[in-house]
């Protein structure tokens, strides 16, 4: 059987895909020279009391099973080539999801000769999640925020709270 | 003698993350690993250089963010050096509000650690446990600062915040569960059998070995060294409270973590006699915007062992030279002479026995097989010592 | 033994190679030594057990600006035993910038020892592994950071930050 875009069948397949995604995003976690802090704060955003598990949200080690990519810290010379070579094996649709002024910005590292730049500079990013390190309620609203424009379809450019870096 | 295989490991970024992040390479005789080396610096940001463009003020937050996870000594080692070429003393009070939030610091990144060894052993209902229970800790370190991780507790010249009557009642109450959890930990760690099958005589490191390779911390301590810059060199508010070692004979894998939940203990009795005896007065001296020249050496324990500050000034705004040396750096060189003659089963606990903060490590393996290479996830080479020894 | 004793222990060991010695803090011996000597002067510290190598620091003094003087690289081995801090310190050209390696006394000081070649080029006959350990993998070669007169790679520069910059 063929399937082109427009046949109903399709249209079925797409909202089943949507819908699984939406349910159960499954993220990958990089570190691109972060300090740490932002690491830790994913980690425990995943343990007992902030469960980001219950959105279906969950950690593991393939960039090929990865719909998010939770990515930390400024970009360290040496890591922009693996940020880029993860992102690239993702399967699309794929999101990004920056967290730590760090990654926004550069941060406090800003002007060190290792760091080539924020996040975005190297691969698109769809949320930014402020905060030095980003409280953990904060990076669940941000990955909230990321299904919530799932469901309306391609997700914008979503800055989670007041004031960051745009 | 089988081909040679080569496993490049590349793990999470690591602990003092100045330049942690370590690309491993194991080179393997059939299940053994005949010789290791390590590749770091995917998160060398080149903070030492950015130190000599920033002023001294500015300087205490870019290394407070070398480390997220033990980002107050690392603040506190730099304060302590500045204020000594300055010529000056933090008063009483702050002195003794820093090592209370230093113990703060080691009880965080004590748990921390439990859990994540745990979860490398395949033992995730400990991770979970230790992280929930971490969390208690977090929040006294929150309600004291402001913040969950890089606290900014310190100033040149003494700290930012009062220790009140509130957070005194608050850490207490905080304390005695934790207490209690950690007496559950220590009991787990020494008598649970799945876990002592990978635990016990792995990783062995001897008295001499962990002396001559400079070990530091609870590495160290594991074998039988009695090294600790609280005692050895007791800096701050350590001279009034004096701690107690902890050490270990064994030198295993199981040493150190007995080593490191007996340490939880300590920290609960020192924070309760700090509370109990916190000096009073002010909490900051002034200190001149320009540092006298000369060079001093700031040696403080971080939760995972001594941190070493070499800081040279010429007298201006900004220093003229800052290095440092992280524990982890020194363990790291331990733990590859160590790694040789272990099952690569092992590597994933015998590394994080070292306490490398893995906050991820979900990072590729490349393998050599001979001639043509793999790609393994640090996460398959976790499962693969998992499942070795289930086999078992 | 209090750390008198220490110091004076240290500093009789050390004395047939010392060049100059120098009390910089109570709890703190510099003692100066040519080069080639380093690794003898090491050796007699491990043979007696004097304490464990802690650190490796290296400190780059450029050369004058009318060229009167060499620029040379100094650097400091550290070595700790209970309170007191001993740095054996020698300092080489630009011109010839070698030190013998110390890692058949000391297996542990490769890692050091390839930080100080990479950081300051400074060259160390015999040690195990030359391979970068911090640097980029395209970090260009006989560019070294922590050098004075680096100022950042191609258009890339250092950002000065000024007084009120976060
Ligand atoms: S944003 Fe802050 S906590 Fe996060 S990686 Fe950067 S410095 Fe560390």
């Amino acid at each position: 059987m063929e399937f082109s875009p427009d046949t109903p069948w399709q249209k079925v397949l797409d909202a089943v895909r949507r819908w699984a995604r939406i349910n159960s995003p499954w993220a990958i976690h990089y570190n691109s020279g972060s300090c740490n802090g932002c690491d830790i704060e994913i980690l425990a955003t995943l343990t007992p009391r902030y469960d980001l598990e219950r959105f279906g949200v969950k950690l593991q080690g393939s960039p090929r099973h990865a719909d998010i990519l939770i990515c930390t810290g400024p970009v360290t010379r040496q890591s922009r080539e693996r940020l880029l070579r993860i992102y690239e094996q993702m399967p699309d649709p794929k999101f990004v999801v920056a967290v730590g002024s760090c990654g926004l910005s550069g941060g406090a590292f800003r002007g060190c000769y290792n760091i080539v730049g924020d996040i975005s500079e190297v691969v698109p990013v769809d949320v930014f999640i402020p905060g030095c390190p980003p409280r953990p309620e904060a990076i669940i609203f941000g990955m909230v925020k990321l299904l919530e424009s799932l469901k309306k379809g391609k997700a914008e450019v979503a800055t989670v709270s007041e004031g960051a870096h745009a | 003698m089988e081909t040679q295989r080569k496993f490049i490991v590349p793990i999470g970024p690591q602990h003092p993350a100045l330049k942690e992040p370590g690309h491993f390479q194991f080179t393997v005789d059939g299940e053994i690993v005949t010789d290791a080396s390590v590749r770091l610096g995917y998160v060398h940001r080149g903070i030492e250089k950015g130190a000599e463009n920033r002023n001294w003020t500015q300087n205490l937050y870019l290394f407070e963010r070398i480390c997220g996870i033990c980002s107050h000594v690392h603040a506190t080692a730099l304060a302590i050096g500045v204020e000594r070429l300055a010529g000056v003393q933090a008063p009483p009070r702050a002195q003794a509000i820093r090592i209370l939030m230093a113990e703060l610091e080691r009880i965080h990144s004590h748990l921390l650690w439990l859990g994540v060894a745990a979860h490398e052993g395949g033992f995730d209902t400990l991770f979970m446990y230790s992280w929930r229970d971490r969390e208690i800790v977090m929040d006294l370190l929150e309600s004291l600062s402001g913040n969950r991780v890089n606290y900014s507790v310190n100033l040149i010249g003494g700290v930012k915040f009062d220790v009140e009557d509130k957070h005194r009642d608050a850490i207490l109450r905080g304390l005695d569960t934790l207490e209690e959890r950690t007496r559950h930990y220590l009991n787990v760690v020494t008598t649970d059998r799945t876990f002592l099958a990978r635990t016990r005589g792995v990783g062995t490191m001897s008295r001499n070995q962990a002396e001559l390779f400079g070990t530091v911390g609870p590495t160290a301590r594991a074998s039988g060294v009695a090294r600790d810059v609280r005692v050895d060199a007791p800096y701050e508010a350590y001279t009034l409270f004096p701690v107690n070692l902890v050490t270990d004979e064994g030198g295993d894998l199981m040493a150190r973590f007995v080593v490191r939940t007996k340490e939880l203990f300590e920290s609960y009795r020192l924070i309760r006699e700090i509370l109990d005896h916190l000096p009073s007065g002010e909490l900051t001296v002034r200190v001149p915007r320009k540092i006298p020249a000369g060079e001093t050496v700031s040696r403080v324990e971080a939760p995972r062992g001594e941190l070493f500050y070499f800081i040279k000034s010429n007298g201006g705004e900004k220093p003229e030279r800052i290095k440092v040396r992280t524990p982890s750096l020194c363990n790291w060189a331990s733990v590859m002479q160590v790694a040789v003659g272990h099952k690569l089963a092992d590597m994933p606990m015998i590394l994080s026995g070292i306490d490398p903060c893995f906050s991820c490590n979900d990072r590729m393996v490349l393998i050599n097989r001979g001639s043509s290479s793999q790609v393994w996830s640090w996460d398959e080479l976790r499962r693969y010592g998992i499942e070795y020894y289930k086999k078992l | 033994m209090d750390s008198e004793e220490l110091i004076q222990t240290a500093m009789e060991l050390l004395v047939p190679w010392a060049l100059k010695v120098n009390r910089p803090e109570g709890n703190r011996l510099d003692v100066f030594v040519e080069p080639h000597h380093l690794k003898e002067a090491v050796k007699a510290l491990v043979e007696t057990q004097w304490g464990y190598f802690s650190a490796l620091t290296g400190l780059d003094q450029p050369p004058a600006e009318d060229g009167a003087t060499e620029g040379h690289i100094e650097a400091l081995y550290h070595f700790c035993r209970g309170p007191v801090v001993l740095s054996i310190r020698t300092s080489v050209p630009y011109s010839n910038p070698v030190i013998e390696s110390i890692c058949d006394v000391i297996p542990s000081a490769t890692l050091y020892e390839r930080e100080l070649m990479e950081m300051f080029g400074v060259v160390m006959p015999g040690t195990p592994s030359t391979d970068r350990l911090l640097l980029a993998d395209d970090w260009p070669e006989g560019v070294y950071p922590l050098r004075k007169s680096f100022t950042g790679l191609g258009e890339q520069k250092l950002e000065e930050t000024d007084g009120n910059a976060a």
